[in-house]
């Protein structure tokens, strides 16, 4: 398992002398954490391991209308689905039982809002946020909500959050080194006080 | 997983001074002390020893894969509100399962107890239905150690910044850490109301100190181990230190399930599972039990024997009760310019003002405020908005980006009153891995501890108002039902009929066994315990170092 974090310190760590002299400059550890983000997990094209084909255009679907593709990338740009796949059969495969019935269940429900629609893929944008409407506040939707936020906002090393678009969307740089201005309020205090 | 460094090795069959269970934040300082005292010192613990490198900033694997933590998967619980209730599986407490323990994961907040603390019962007036009581010891036989903790670990803050602040023989060694946005806007709001907020003493590092280096704001304090070895855990602090004596051996996954008696009921060895499951038996001349307000007691309920039917040291029947979580409203508010409350610590500003409650509101409690950020992008996500915010969609999207970085909270952190029915105790329906009866929780908030907590976040919700938040919302107050503070639940006491220990630790019923964490406390202070767990163990170091030096034990 690569771990940016720890091939981080571990550059880090040489730089442990020059540190007490002054030298690990923000730019310094900017340049280290960077180079240790370069080795993503990549899932494109990975064949799914817990998704059925069925499945996973089903919570495809669902995921594009969490974070819709919009004027930002979304769910879809993100990987979510290969994320999730990723996360069930590797992390939490506890949870896979109860992640199918909650996809289960949001396929009866679609199945109530367009009887003749074969699963929630097949109907319309309109018609799935109608069943997600009818839905949205059952703990099956909550677990399928959570692992989308899971697979756009997470650490990229495992290959989720690609290129990092959750967190440019939400401004989360992922810098490890912050010197103070952090915000307008504190920066405004700052400039007060000189 | 484990790194455990070159150590001090002893046989099971070696009869060390001392045997402690559980690594964290106080048997971690009991481990330094004591083997700096002259003793050989085995440490027990159930979790891992982790090096900082092997932190990560992953919020969803640090959570799923429960990596610094207890595991509700193998370690499975159950809960109920009152005894009348059937008790419920379900997670119902967290706690720093590892070497150095919750101190490895925590915020930080490192607040002294005030002198009203210890003698709150003899002020006040016991309250009818609950354990409230003074405790054996005060706030000068405690004073001298909290400077000890703060300037043998690390803290950082401003000495007598508060009117409120108890007082102290050494300022702290570090000045405050640097004011976030958060701390800024809680300062000109509670200003504007009168009140007296002052820089967080936090057990964080603001320069660099004792060859440790100074926190970087990577803003990954909560809930995260520290890489830099910035956060004063006990990880880059007592547990090298303890083994540097080369009279200490700190030993991981050491899951302990019993503490064994000889026939004149002196505890001689401890019973633990090793990392392949195997049993072993560690001998020692005596013993201290450090795992938490949770785990203390369930390993002596678990250590029963014909002379304790009900629990090792349990001759008053009350170990296991008053267990004391603390409450934690929370309100938040959204601001015109950016916060960037994502970097640096999460605390930065706090206030006492409300420590002691005024009686004439008609409840007893109190507390303190605190400004923070405490969410990382996928919690944000989850339940970092307004429950009036789209929860999805395309302007959910636009929410979040809105949001993320103009957001704050008002934490507030309360009193808990002790109430008998509070407790921790065993499940023989549920089993562990290890096939033990699971810990069972019941808990259910004295009405005063609700009302105190509504109480404060009103005064949180002003705050955000004169602070000038564009929209604020309070997280409604309900009861709890999971705890992260553990507290009370082997009370100290001069009588051994209404307490477990004495005020040097040691347990009425068993003369070479002392306990030391959480489950000392008497009452529960102002929500912020940990500077005082830690503060109690180096004064128990102490007065046990002293009584073997007697030889008394």
């Amino acid at each position: 398992m690569d771990n940016a974090r720890r091939r981080f310190l571990a550059l880090a760590g040489t730089s442990l002398g020059v540190l007490y002299l002054g030298g690990l400059t923000p730019e310094v550890l900017a340049q280290a954490h960077e180079h240790a983000k370069s080795a993503q997990r990549n899932l494109d094209g990975q064949p799914f391991r817990f998704f059925t084909p069925q499945q996973a255009a089903d919570y495809e679907a669902f995921a594009e209308q969490i974070i819709p593709t919009d004027e930002t990338p979304g769910a879809k740009e993100a990987n979510v689905v290969r994320f999730v796949d990723f996360a069930l059969s590797e992390i939490e495969p506890q949870n896979k039982q109860d992640f199918a019935k909650a996809l289960d269940a949001l396929n009866a429900q679609a199945k109530k809002t367009a009887p003749q629609a074969a699963a929630f893929s097949a109907l319309s944008s309109a018609q799935q946020v109608e069943a997600m409407k009818a839905v949205e506040k059952t703990e099956d939707f909550g677990m399928l909500k959570y692992y989308v936020l899971i697979g756009f906002f997470g650490d990229p090393a495992d290959g989720g959050n690609k290129d990092q678009i959750g967190w440019k969307l939400i401004g989360f740089e992922d810098r490890f080194y912050y010197a103070p201005p952090f915000g307008y309020y504190d920066a405004q205090a700052m400039k007060e006080k000189a | 997983m484990s790194a455990a460094p070159e150590q001090r090795r002893y046989k099971l069959t070696d009869q060390v001074d001392f045997l402690i269970v559980g690594c964290g934040a106080s048997g971690s300082v009991l481990a330094r002390e004591l083997s700096r005292n002259g003793f050989s010192v085995v440490a027990l613990e159930q979790g891992p020893w982790l090096d900082r490198s092997q932190f990560t900033h992953d919020e969803y694997r640090v959570q799923a894969q429960h990596l610094l933590t207890n595991n509700p998967q193998k370690q499975p619980m159950t809960f109920r509100k009152t005894p009348k209730d059937k008790a419920v599986k379900q997670p119902a407490l967290i706690y720093g399962r590892m070497v150095g323990g919750g101190t490895v994961h925590f915020t930080a907040n490192y607040w002294r107890f005030h002198e009203i603390d210890f003698i709150e019962a003899s002020k006040k007036g016991t309250i009818p239905g609950t354990g409230f009581a003074d405790w054996p010891i005060t706030y000068a036989d405690m004073e001298p150690y909290y400077t000890k903790a703060e300037w043998d670990l690390g803290v950082s803050g401003q000495a007598g910044a508060s009117p409120f602040d108890p007082p102290r023989s050494k300022p702290y060694p570090l000045p405050p850490m640097p004011v976030k946005s958060s701390g800024v806007l809680f300062e000109q709001g509670a200003r504007k109301l009168g009140y007296h907020p002052f820089p967080a003493p936090m057990a964080i590092l603001s320069q660099s100190y004792q060859g440790r280096l100074a926190c970087a704001h990577c803003g990954f304090c909560m809930g995260f181990g520290c890489e830099m070895g910035a956060k004063s855990s006990p990880l880059p602090t007592m547990v090298p230190q303890a083994v540097a004596t080369g009279r200490c051996e700190i030993r991981p996954h050491s899951y302990v399930r019993k503490i064994e008696l000889d026939a004149h009921g002196r505890a001689i060895g401890a019973v633990y599972f090793d990392q392949n499951g195997k049993e072993n038996l560690q001998h020692a001349k005596a013993f201290i039990v450090s795992s938490n307000g949770s785990e203390t007691p369930r390993l002596l309920l678990l250590s029963k024997s014909n002379r304790f039917p009900d629990g090792l040291a349990n001759s008053s029947g009350i170990v296991g009760k008053y267990l004391m979580f603390n409450t934690d409203p929370l309100c938040g508010g959204t601001f015109e310019h950016e916060l960037n409350e994502y970097k640096s610590i999460q605390v930065t500003r706090i206030l006492h003002d409300f420590y002691e409650i005024d009686p004439k509101h008609g409840f007893y409690g109190g507390g303190g405020l605190d400004a923070r950020f405490l969410w990382t992008p996928i919690s944000f996500g989850s339940i970092g908005m307004s429950p009036r915010a789209p929860q999805w969609g395309s302007d959910y999207k636009k929410a979040m980006a809105k949001n993320f970085n103009r957001t704050m909270f008002i934490a507030c952190h309360t009193t808990s009153l002790p109430v008998a029915d509070n407790s921790i105790s065993l499940d023989d329906t549920v089993k562990d891995a290890w096939g033990l009866p699971a810990m069972r929780v019941t808990y259910k908030d004295h009405p005063d501890d609700l009302k105190t907590g509504q109480f404060l976040l009103d005064r949180g919700m002003e705050i955000m108002q004169a602070a000038g938040a564009q929209d604020r919302w309070a997280f409604p107050i309900e009861e709890t039902t999971f705890g992260f503070h553990l507290l009370g639940t082997c009370r100290m006491g001069n009588d051994p009929k209404s307490s477990v220990i004495n005020s040097d630790h040691r347990t009425h019923d068993v003369p070479n066994l002392f306990l030391c964490d959480g489950s000392s406390f008497v009452t529960s202070g102002r929500g912020q315990p940990t500077e005082t767990i830690q503060t109690l163990a180096f004064r128990a170091s102490d007065r046990i170092t002293a009584l073997a030096k007697k030889g008394e034990i």
